[in-house]
């Protein structure tokens, strides 16, 4: 049969974000899939060495689109280490929850890009309805929607409003009603196990040479978190699972997440009931004009939605970092993993795949 | 860290090891010993590659290439103290016509980091099977990561001087006379 190259991506219903794949066809086989990023390619990490410590804060939020409080937060872990803070109780307590919030929106998210790719139109609305809400969460708490330039370095930029912990909890009960109905439309349809139940395999051996993390490597049985490995912020003061399954598909993926958004939840109402009633939320920081952190340099992680979120810095004692450079999950899922995957697969399933893995294009070119 | 310290420096010569708090090694190696280095630690269960970085270091004309490493869970259960371990190695290389080995051999998700290092520092990776472009479009006198590479001037030059509010009001000024 002859080989076609089809050009999969920016413009296509099954792409999700500003990325492509070159895709070597025969028939309805691919033979060979090359990745192509670069649309929105920012250069963020040379911008970050012409602007100074605090400047540098509201520009890496940027890098991640759907969940912009993980990249503030390893930003501010970095900084953190370089110039020895500390950040007071309440403002870890703060920065968890607030953590754990933009999990749950960004799996809402991908739940929607998944459950639309496939043609579950209710399930995506339901989704995008919920997300919805938890982005009405952090406006009241940030005064921003989707870039919430909150968590800085020494803390977070202010305390919590009269009465927002209820209002925390009453909307993730309303989410959390809505979970039974969620599993009797998509994850325990056999439409959407029959679409996606042994697509994208993955072996853990194969994902582990290639690098994978987060929710992949979860779907393959390993309990791989850096909130339990080396937790930050209060990981360590409360008690969460880490939910697995076996399978390595897409199916099992997609179960991840929301055993992990379910998990998110019930850690949030621990957070909430154990958090300290008052405090200090941030230490206080130097003048931002003349703030010269000591040379050194630096590798902090977290674990974002996505799976280990890492920063190496390096100061040279100036008031601008010499260098940053952020490992991003998605760069490993979808420049390695993906293209290793999709060889064999049917040109219909591309979407299901590369949404299953949940590459987000910003944080691939950054 | 102390025990795996003692045993990396029996077996290899010339490195400089330094270890934090915070659990992280340090090590500075010459470059002929990285990819040994690197393929003793895979075997010794360090098999995460995190990330491949470069730092300019102009004052000096070096490159300094920063591997860091992690280890994978080897039970499914329980956490073990080496999964909470990241080793940093690096090397430092001339910056004129820089070169290097690939790694891919040992880690197979090194090849979109060396592809981009060549992008963004023009390190030539010998041994990679595509050093094609990632993310640029353009191509650059200067690979753009340099730090001689100065964005301002670039900018300049491209697109022209944007002026000042002042001196748009001067220009203005002169327009009006």
């Amino acid at each position: 049969m002859r080989e076609l190259e089809l050009y999969f991506g920016p413009q296509h219903l099954g792409m999700v974000g500003n990325f492509s794949i070159k895709l070597k066809v025969e028939g309805d086989r691919i033979i060979k899939a090359d990745a192509n990023p670069g649309f929105l390619h920012r250069g963020f990490e040379k911008l970050m060495e012409r602007r100074t410590w605090m400047q540098n804060f509201p520009l890496v939020c940027r890098i991640n689109v759907v969940e912009p409080d993980h990249m503030e937060l390893v930003y501010s872990m970095g900084v953190e280490k370089l110039a020895g803070i500390e950040v007071p109780e309440r403002g870890k307590y703060i920065r968890s929850i607030c953590c754990e919030l933009a999990r749950v929106g960004s799996h809402l998210f991908g739940l929607w890009a998944y459950s639309n790719m496939l043609g579950f139109d209710t399930v995506a609305q339901w989704a995008m309805y919920h997300r919805d809400l938890i982005l009405d969460l952090f406006e009241e708490l940030t005064g921003a929607r989707v870039y919430h330039i909150y968590i800085r370095p020494g803390g977070v930029r202010r305390d919590f409003p009269d009465g927002f912990k209820e209002k925390v909890i009453e909307t993730l009960h309303k989410i959390g009603g809505k979970v039974p109905d969620y599993n009797a439309t998509f994850f325990e349809n056999s439409l959407f196990k029959k679409r996606a139940e042994g697509i994208g395999k993955l072996s853990r051996e194969e994902a582990k040479s290639m690098g994978a993390v987060g929710h992949v490597l979860k779907a393959t049985g390993m309990k791989y978190d850096i909130r339990k490995i080396e937790p930050y912020a209060v990981y360590d003061q409360v008690d969460f699972n880490i939910p697995t399954r076996e399978g390595g598909d897409a199916y099992s993926r997609l179960l991840t997440i929301r055993d992990e958004m379910i998990e998110s939840v019930h850690m949030i109402f621990k957070l909430i009931d154990k958090m300290p009633d008052k405090g200090k939320v941030y230490t206080k920081t130097p003048n931002p004009f003349k703030w010269n952190i000591p040379e050194g340099e630096v590798y902090v992680r977290c674990e974002s939605s996505r799976g280990e979120l890492g920063l190496y810095m390096v100061s040279d004692g100036g008031d601008k970092p010499y260098r940053a450079h952020f490992n991003t999950p998605s760069y490993n899922h979808g420049l390695t993993v993906l293209e290793k995957v999709l060889v064999g697969e049917s040109v219909s399933d591309v979407g299901n795949i590369m949404i299953s893995l949940y590459v987000v294009a910003p944080e691939i070119d950054r | 860290m102390e025990e795996l310290k003692k045993n990396i420096l029996s077996i290899f010569n010339d490195l400089e090891i330094y270890i934090r708090k915070d659990n992280r090694m340090f090590i500075n190696t010459k470059k002929e010993t990285v990819l040994s280095l690197l393929s003793y630690f895979k075997n010794s269960g360090y098999d995460h590659l995190g990330l491949i970085s470069c730092n300019d270091w102009i004052d000096d004309s070096k490159f300094e290439l920063v591997y860091i490493l992690s280890a994978y869970m080897a039970n499914d259960e329980e956490f073990q103290e080496k999964e909470k371990r990241i080793i940093i190695i690096k090397t430092r290389i001339p910056r004129e016509k820089a070169k290097f080995i690939t790694v891919i051999d040992i880690f197979e998700n090194a090849e979109p980091y060396e592809r981009e290092l060549h992008e963004m520092f023009g390190i030539k990776f010998e041994g990679h099977p595509r050093l094609t472009p990632l993310f640029l479009e353009l191509k650059y006198e200067t690979p753009p990561f340099r730090k001689d590479f100065d964005t301002e001037k670039y900018v300049e030059n491209k697109f022209g001087k944007i002026p000042t509010i002042k001196e748009r009001k001067n220009n203005q000024k002169n327009e009006r006379t």
